[in-house]
C-alpha cells in the first residue's frame, strides 16, 4: 500500500510547491474561481481541435488547449476593470458557465463520448506516473523561476492596480502573463489531480497562511508546511479506508482549515491580551 | 548422529511436500471488471479461486471512481478478467498503477472476455474524423445469455491454462453451468416468444445483444448519443416515432435519468421498465442467471397487459 502512495505523495508535493504560491495571489486579486475557468476554456480548446480532427492528448490538441488558455487570459486581463461596480468574478462566472456548456454543444455534434471531457478535468492522483511528475516539475520549475525572477511586478499588480500604476508597471501586460502562467499550471495540474483537488491545493493552504501570519515569505514556507501535512493526511486517509484518493485530500484540506481557523483567532486573542 | 541426520532429512522432504502441497492448493486470485464477469469466474472456479469485482451492478460502467483496494486487489492478481472493447477503460489505468506483469495486457493471466464474441454494430469504416467512438463495436455484449456461454468458455480455458492440475474440476463446473444455462435460455425464448419483432426503446445503446438473441427490435435511444442527454426535438421525434412505428416498450436501467423514460412512456401512452444490465443493479439481481430471469420476466409481464 505503502508503495502505491509514493508517486501521489510526490504529485502533491509537486502540486503544493506551485499552487499554495499562485493561491496568495489568486486571494489578493479575489479572483478564487479563476483556476476553474481556465481549466474549462483549455478542454474546451482540446474539444474544439476535436472538431478540426485533432486527437486528444496528443501535441496539437495540447496547442489548441493553450491557445484557447491565452485567449481566456486575455480576456481576465482585459476585464479588470477601473470601476469596481462590475467585480472580476462575476466575469470568471460567467467565462467558466459559457465555456461549459460551449463544450457540451461541440460535444453534441463531434463524434466523441462526454467522457473524453471528463477526462481531462478528471484526473485521477491515484494513477499519476513517474513521467507526469517529472514534466509538472520541469514546467512549474519554469514558470516558478519566471515569477521569482519579476516577483516584484507580480505582486504589484496583484496586491492594487493604482499602485501598479504609480510603479510604472503595465497591468495589462503583467495581468495577462500572470492568467496564462496560471493556466499553463492549471490546465497540466487538472488532467492530472482533477478540478476539485487543484482548487483546493490553490486555495485552502494560501487561506490558511493569510490567517496565520502577515509576513509573504512566512505565509510561503506556512503553504507549503500545510500542503504537504494535508497531502499526507489525505492520502493516509485514503489509504486505510479505502476511499477515493482526490476527494480524500480536499476532505483532508476542509478538516485542517477548520482546525487552523479557531486555533488563530485564539492565538491572536492571546498575543492581543498579552500586549 | 547418522539417525538424527535421517530425521532431519525425512523432515525436509515433508515440508517440502507440505509446501509443494499448499502451493498446488492455493487459489487463484481472479480480478473482474464487473459484477457479471465475476458471477461468472465464481461459478466455474468455485472454491479453487477467491474472486472480487470492481464495481457494483448499479453502477454505470464507464465512469467508475478509483479507489486504492482496487489497485491492491490487482496487484494480488492472478488473473484480470476484462469487459474490453474499451468499455472499461478505467481498468487499464488501475493495472498500469498496479504494476503487476501478470496481468498486463497481453499477459498470461489477461482474459479480454469479449475475444470470441460475433461483436455488433462494428463501424464499417475508421477515420480521424470519427475520433475513437466504439471502434470496436458495441460492448454490452454480456446482456446475452448466448453470449454468457462463450465468457464462461473464455474464463474455463484460462483457469485451466493457470492450474491445470484442476482441469477436471472446472471443466465440470463449466459443463454444469452451461447446461443450467442452456435450460434457462430455453426458458427464456418461450417466455418472450409471443412478442417477437416487438419494437423497443432503449436509454443507452446498451441491448442490442439481448434484443438481437430475443427478437426484439431497437427503434431508438433516449440518449442521442451515449453521454449527452436528449434535446427537445430529439424526445419530439423520438415520441413520433413511438407512435407511428408502434413500439411498445423502454428498458431503461437503474443509474441513468429514469424520469426520462417515464416522461416518454407518459406521453406515448407506452410501457417503461427498470431493468438490470449487470448482476446486483436491483434487487433480486444477485447472479447472472437471476438478472437474466428479473429482466425477462419483467419485459415478458410489460409486454403482456
Amino acid at each position: 500500500m505503502l508503495q502505491l502512495m509514493i508517486l501521489p505523495f510526490l504529485a502533491c508535493l509537486v502540486l503544493t510547491g506551485i499552487h499554495a504560491y499562485l493561491g496568495m495571489h489568486i486571494i489578493k486579486r479575489e479572483v478564487i474561481f479563476v483556476d476553474l475557468a481556465l481549466a474549462q476554456i483549455a478542454a474546451l480548446g482540446a474539444v474544439v481541435a476535436f472538431l478540426f480532427g485533432i486527437e486528444l492528448h496528443t501535441m496539437n490538441a495540447y496547442i489548441f488547449s493553450m491557445v484557447f488558455t491565452f485567449f481566456g487570459a486575455t480576456i481576465f486581463a482585459l476585464t479588470r476593470l477601473k470601476k469596481k461596480e462590475v467585480p472580476q468574478e462575476a466575469i470568471i462566472g460567467i467565462v467558466y458557465a459559457v465555456t461549459a456548456a460551449a463544450s457540451i454543444l461541440v460535444l453534441s455534434k463531434a463524434p466523441m463520448e462526454s467522457e473524453h471531457l471528463k477526462d481531462m478535468l478528471v484526473g485521477n492522483i491515484l494513477f499519476v506516473k513517474e513521467s507526469h511528475i517529472l514534466k509538472m516539475l520541469v514546467l512549474y520549475s519554469i514558470i516558478g523561476i519566471f515569477h521569482y525572477i519579476y516577483r516584484k511586478n507580480f505582486f504589484a499588480v496583484s496586491d492594487g492596480r493604482d499602485k501598479a500604476v504609480k510603479q510604472k508597471i503595465n497591468v495589462r501586460w503583467w495581468d495577462f502573463l500572470f492568467y496564462a502562467s496560471l493556466g499553463v499550471v492549471v490546465t497540466s495540474s487538472v488532467e492530472i489531480a482533477g478540478v476539485l483537488l487543484v482548487f483546493s491545493y490553490l486555495i485552502v493552504p494560501a487561506v490558511c497562511a493569510i490567517m496565520i501570519t502577515d509576513n509573504l515569505k512566512a505565509r510561503l514556507f506556512i503553504g507549503w508546511a500545510i500542503g504537504t501535512v494535508t497531502s499526507l493526511i489525505g492520502l493516509y486517509l485514503s489509504a486505510t479506508y479505502d476511499f477515493p484518493t482526490g476527494a480524500a485530500i480536499v476532505c483532508a484540506f476542509g478538516m485542517v482549515l477548520i482546525l487552523i481557523w479557531p486555533t488563530t483567532i485564539l492565538f491572536k486573542k492571546i498575543t492581543v491580551y498579552g500586549n | 548422529m547418522k539417525g538424527s541426520l535421517k530425521v532431519f532429512a525425512l523432515t525436509l522432504l515433508i515440508l517440502l511436500a507440505a509446501s509443494q502441497y499448499s502451493f498446488c492448493e492455493q487459489k487463484v486470485n481472479v480480478v473482474a471488471t464487473t459484477s457479471d464477469l465475476a458471477d461468472l469466474a465464481r461459478n466455474i472456479g468455485g472454491d479453487k479461486v477467491n474472486v472480487v469485482s470492481l464495481s457494483k451492478g448499479n453502477q454505470d460502467l464507464h465512469t467508475i471512481e478509483p479507489r486504492p483496494s482496487m489497485v491492491i486487489n490487482i496487484k494480488n492478481a492472478d488473473m484480470l478478467i476484462v469487459v474490453g472493447m474499451d468499455l472499461d477503460m478505467w481498468a487499464k489505468s488501475l493495472a498500469d498503477a498496479a504494476r503487476n506483469s501478470k496481468v498486463m495486457i497481453g499477459s498470461r493471466g489477461y482474459v479480454d472476455a469479449s475475444a470470441n464474441i460475433v461483436k455488433l454494430d462494428v463501424p464499417a469504416k475508421v477515420d480521424a474524423s470519427m475520433g475513437d467512438i466504439h471502434i470496436y463495436g458495441n460492448p454490452h455484449y454480456w446482456i446475452s445469455p448466448a453470449n454468457g456461454r462463450i465468457i464462461v468458455k473464455e474464463i474455463c480455458d484460462k483457469l485451466i491454462e493457470l492450474q491445470p492440475e484442476n482441469a477436471g474440476y472446472f471443466k465440470k463446473n463449466y459443463d454444469d453451468y452451461v447446461s443450467k444455462l442452456d435450460q434457462s435460455i430455453k426458458k427464456w425464448k418461450e417466455m418472450l416468444k409471443p412478442f417477437s419483432g416487438t419494437k423497443i426503446i432503449t436509454y443507452h445503446e446498451s441491448w442490442p445483444y439481448f434484443a438481437e438473441e430475443f427478437d426484439l427490435k431497437i427503434d431508438g435511444f433516449i440518449e442521442p448519443k451515449p453521454g449527452i442527454s436528449p434535446s427537445p426535438s430529439h424526445v419530439l421525434s423520438l415520441e413520433e416515432k413511438i407512435k407511428s412505428d408502434g413500439v411498445k416498450l423502454i428498458l431503461v436501467e437503474p443509474f441513468y435519468d429514469i424520469r426520462e423514460a417515464e416522461k416518454i412512456a407518459k406521453d406515448t401512452g407506452i410501457k417503461n421498465v427498470v431493468v438490470a444490465s449487470s448482476v446486483g443493479g436491483l434487487s433480486g439481481t444477485g447472479t447472472y442467471l437471476e438478472m437474466l430471469d428479473y429482466d425477462i420476466s419483467k419485459i415478458a409481464d410489460a409486454l403482456k397487459n
